[in-house]
């Protein structure tokens, strides 16, 4: 005992000595990882671009996306998150007070009470669909949604039993609100809600791999389309209720089947968000002048997709070659 | 004898027939009530309208972040300063220091054993990548350990001093260890930010109880004639305590920081639910990317880890002072092994580097102590004895002291240390996923898999969902009622129905009940399992050594970690969630059923065979009842272990309460998840209570225990 206190005093009192000499790090920041590849590597070229180039250090916690995130942000628990997906949140509306621009236009303008900060697009545009597999389509002659239901017995699992397996969206805190939609359409069909997109995606690629037909919930970028070749069930056009007539507490009910879910998703500008506090200190102007011009492109995060998700790589790895070798790609995005 | 007797007869009890007969008919009962109903029972609407448990927590929630968010907001500071300073200086220092900073302790205290295995440890984090990571546990682990083993025997020695104070924090203590962690983890988040502070104060709460007990009762028993004795030479209250109390119970207050460090680390792997750093973190994206090698690394130096701090902390308990004299030659070989020539060979250079080490050490130590003592005695004489031997008998302490300061000195004047070097990386990564995936790819295994899960879903989990979720509520409910009422008494019986009532009317009785048949199902597969492995190791010692090692290492293992192999062979989905369950919850039930079977007594099996039963006969006729105590004893901890580990099978695609408890989290949706946490506990705590009253009563009508 009395060595085991010697030893924590005199650990102690190293800490104490080594870290008066230590350099402060002024410039931190603290970020979350996102739940799914293609956030996760845009965030770590933002990431990666504020270390290497700008003198930052910052430090990322794993945290599931969802509303958990955005209270968090609010709260500066997190200074900031990456690609966040529009039609997806549910916090944007309520948190965001700014105009999202992208190309220098206005797609969507936000009335809420700002207290979460929109830094800006990632750049990254992103199409939600249900896709099922080319050979399926063609076999049974699927062209749109609406041929779904004639074919459910081909589509159903020992899990499903009589219905069809819609392999859903794989984390509760997105909001696809999967069941929904089919309930709503009246797809009769099963969501199943796999945990992570890593299962999800690997059911889809075991039936692949047996030619089964399958429907699935996933999202463009991804990876998964060059691989494999899917075509997209065409959910009907995206429409909204007006106001707050159409929420899960009324049960969907007032919007009939006219408004989301009942529809597909819209087109995603995809942005970066932050916490305003943080940001609007001085020593971070560079930070949030860097995100507001930062752009990357669907083809860039593809490409890097293949890398991270098919080869294995690892994903600081693979950024890190991307900037080097692409220096003309992000450069322009530095403040001046 | 006696014993046997009675089993024997209460089997032909009419009073059991009409038990049994009473039991099937409940079951066909609600076997006919469960088909009526087209859909999951569900509770009346009016009342679960009427019963927002939900919107209350979040309101009250609300209200105390808006008043008094700043006073925990002060606490998560400190820590969070305390943590980051922590972390800062584990990740900016070179990493020989830190290195050295961990294995010298290690060295000191346990030995050239313990030491060299230290080293391969840490070697491990860095060589796989999870440098940083690794360390971020570390400190966390170490700042959490801290502060409980500071305020647990705070409040131990506060409990061995006044009774009343005793009494007051035994029913605190109970709920404590009952409440799983999640539990109190989640309403941590909301209070405290995300990060390293709540996951701090979380470990805290859940891993102080042990400490503190340990902490009162080694006080307490410290014998009356030592007590006296000192009294009798008048020594104070005060000295009593200090002098006489507390050094004499330092054993159990070392056996409590073991315990308070094992628990802490299942729960600091856990905490990156909450934002915490660290290898849970990396494990957990390693698992939601499928990344099967990458998890495996995490698994496994998490369990290096354990077993470095559990070696440590244990040869700090048992550590007799080190003389110069009593330095025991070293064995890395066992010792049996010692004839050949190869094996002496090969620790010929270990023994003398030891030796020479040694040498070093002492002498160093000797030459510091004889000029420290001459430089005091130039004041005092008797302490500059004191002090010389003092330092002296610290042979291994100062050298290291000056090892550290040298490597520090080194690493800010003259060469840069930095990070673990990137050359001595040696990955595992790939060769364990190439493994899995050929093996996955294998046909012969793809049905093996596809059948099992096929045949546990639609045999097991399917049926039982259906029944428990179709059942209505009302029949369920008098069903716990009822059982309650004859295991354990009324009392019990009215709180399980309040409990029941409480779950239903928050909304979560399909889910719960989901949650129930995955657990059961589970139980029922651990049983499958367990219990002929149990068999087996209570006839073969040898069987018995290697599952000992194995369940060791199982059990040192947070619980996290057991999604790894499952997802691993058998993809996502509920059925990879009852697996994963099973692997957690099995070892209590094979070592209890072995346990119970070498417990019984050698007379009745003598006596038995003497009567000429066969060995089947008396295994299942003598020693299987007799051993049943023991075999409840482990039902009831394997279904607490498996309604734990419902709150991380959600990953890999388990449903109910666990899922409500993450949707709630994502959602921030502070009463949902709370609710799904409490619905655990409650049905945990309900089935707890029951199978313990149940083994109670069959051990009484065993003769084993009394009234």
């Amino acid at each position: 005992m009395k060595l085991s206190k010697t030893i924590s005093a005199l650990c102690l009192s190293l800490v104490l000595m080594i870290s008066s000499f230590g350099t402060a790090n002024a410039k931190r920041l603290h970020a979350a990882i996102a739940d799914w590849t293609g956030g996760i590597i845009t965030c770590e070229v933002a990431v990666a671009i504020l270390e290497r180039e700008m003198g930052y250090k910052v430090k990322q916690t794993v945290f599931p996306s969802g509303t958990g995130l955005w209270e968090a942000i609010a709260a500066g628990e997190l200074d900031f998150a990456c690609e966040s997906w529009p039609s997806y949140a549910e916090a944007d509306d309520v948190m965001f007070n700014e105009d999202l621009i992208y190309d220098g236009k206005v797609v969507k303008s936000y009335k809420g009470d700002g207290t979460v900060d929109l830094l800006g697009t990632t750049g990254i545009i992103g199409m939600s669909d249900y896709w099922i597999p080319k050979y399926a389509a063609d076999e049974l002659g699927i062209k749109t949604w609406k041929d779904l239901n004639k074919h459910k017995a081909k589509f159903a699992t020992i899990e499903t039993g009589g219905k069809g397996r819609l392999i859903g969206c794989p984390v509760a805190g997105w909001n696809c609100h999967d069941q929904k939609r089919l309930d709503l359409l009246g797809i009769d069909f099963q969501a199943d809600e796999l945990g992570t997109e890593a299962a999800a995606i690997a059911e889809a690629k075991a039936a692949y791999m047996r030619k089964e037909p399958f429907l699935l919930y996933l999202w463009s970028p991804h990876w998964f389309f060059g691989e494999f070749d899917m075509v997209g069930v065409q959910l009907p056009e995206y429409a909204t209720c007006e106001g707050d007539t159409f929420t899960e507490a009324n049960n969907w009910k007032t919007c009939g089947t006219k408004g989301w879910p009942a529809t597909g998703w819209d087109k995603d500008y995809t942005m970066n968000y932050g916490n305003p506090a943080t940001f609007a200190k001085a020593e971070h102007s560079e930070a949030k002048a860097f995100f507001e011009k930062m752009k990357l492109e669907n083809i860039d995060q593809a490409k890097m997709l293949v890398q991270v998700d098919i080869k294995k790589r690892d994903v600081k790895e693979v950024v890190n070659e991307w900037l080097d070798n692409n220096p003309d790609k992000w450069k322009s995005w530095l403040p001046n | 004898m006696d014993a046997v007797q009675k089993t024997l007869e209460n089997k032909n009890n009419t009073k059991s027939i009409i038990k049994y007969s009473l039991v099937l008919l409940v079951f066909i009962g609600a076997l006919f009530l469960s088909t009526q109903n087209d859909g999951p029972s569900k509770f009346p609407k009016v009342v679960t309208d009427e019963f927002t448990f939900t919107a209350w927590v979040n309101e009250g929630e609300d209200y105390l972040k808006k008043n008094y968010r700043w006073i925990t907001k002060i606490l998560a500071n400190y820590i969070k300063a305390g943590y980051y300073f922590l972390e800062d200086f584990l990740l900016d220092s070179p990493w020989i220091l830190v290195a050295a900073i961990l294995t010298l302790p290690c060295f000191i205290v346990g030995g050239l054993k313990l030491g060299l295995f230290s080293c391969f440890v840490i070697y491990f984090w860095g060589a796989v990548g999870l440098w940083e990571a690794s360390l971020q546990t570390v400190a966390l682990m170490g700042l959490s350990v801290s502060l409980c083993v500071f305020f647990g025997v705070l409040l131990g020695i506060a409990c061995s001093q006044s009774d009343r104070f005793e009494n007051f924090m035994k029913p605190v203590l109970d709920t404590m260890q009952v409440m799983p962690a999640f539990v109190y983890l989640f309403p941590a988040l909301f209070f405290f930010g995300i990060g390293g502070a709540p996951a701090i104060l979380a470990t805290m709460i859940y891993s102080m109880p042990p400490i503190i007990r340990l902490t009162n009762t080694g006080i307490r028993q410290v014998s009356k004639e030592t007590v006296e004795s000192a009294t009798s030479f008048g020594s104070s209250k005060l000295q009593l305590l200090l002098k006489i109390k507390i050094p004499m119970s330092l054993p159990s207050i070392m056996m409590g920081i073991n315990q308070v460090i094992m628990m802490a680390l299942a729960l600091v792997v856990l905490a990156c639910f909450i934002g915490a750093e660290g290898i849970g973190g990396q494990v957990w994206q390693a698992i939601r990317r499928l990344d099967v090698g990458w998890a495996m690394e995490g698994g496994l130096c998490i369990l290096f880890m354990a077993i470095m701090f559990d070696r440590f902390s244990k040869a700090c308990s048992n550590k007799e002072d080190k003389l110069p004299s009593n330095v025991k030659k070293f064995h890395l070989i066992p010792q049996n092994l010692e004839k050949y020539k190869i094996a002496r060979i090969l620790e010929m250079p270990l023994d003398i580097t030891s030796k020479i080490i040694d040498f070093i050490c002492i002498k160093i130590t000797n030459y510091i102590a004889i000029f420290t003592s001459i430089v005091v005695s130039i004041f005092n004489k008797n302490t500059a004895n004191d002090i010389g031997e003092f330092i002296s008998r610290r042979f291994y302490l100062i050298p290291s002291l000056i090892a550290l300061f040298v490597i520090s000195f080194v690493d800010s004047n003259l060469y840069e240390i930095g990070t673990f070097p990137k050359e001595w990386k040696l990955s595992i990564r790939q060769p364990i996923s190439n493994a899995v995936e050929s093996l996955t790819v294998d046909p012969g295994f793809i049905a093996f898999s596809k059948g099992l899960r096929g045949f546990v879903y639609l045999n097991l989990l399917r049926p039982l969902d259906i029944f428990l979720t179709h059942t209505p509520w009302w029949y369920t409910l008098a069903v716990f009622a009822s059982i309650g009422y004859f295991t354990v008494g009324l009392r019990f019986a009215i709180i399980t129905i309040i409990l029941l009532l409480f779950i239903g009317a928050c909304g979560i009785w399909p889910q719960s009940m989901i949650t129930l048949s995955s657990v059961l199902v589970s139980v029922l597969l651990c049983f499958i399992i367990g219990v002929p492995l149990g068999i087996i190791a209570s006839y073969s010692e040898r069987f018995k050594n290697i599952q000992d090692v194995v369940l060791d290492a199982m059990q040192t293992l947070p619980y996290f970690c057991y999604l790894i192999p499952v997802l691993m062979f058998f993809g996502g989905g509920i059925v990879s969630a009852v697996l994963a369950t099973v692997i957690y919850a099995i070892p209590p039930i094979i070592r209890l059923t072995a346990l119970g079977l070498t417990q019984v007594s050698s007379t009745y099996s003598e006596v038995s065979r003497s009567f000429g039963g066969s060995l089947l006969q008396t295994l299942g006729k003598v020693k299987f009842p007799l051993a049943v105590p023991s075999l409840v004893i482990g039902f009831n901890q394997t279904v607490i272990m498996a309604f734990a580990m419902q709150i991380v099978t959600p990953l890999i695609g388990g449903k109910g309460l666990g899922l409500e408890v993450f949707n709630g989290l994502a959602r921030s949706d502070t009463g949902r998840g709370l609710a799904a946490g409490v619905g655990i506990v409650l049905l945990a705590i309900i089935i707890d209570r029951i199978s313990l009253a149940w083994t109670k009563k069959q051990r009484i009508a065993l003769g084993l225990a009394k009234k």
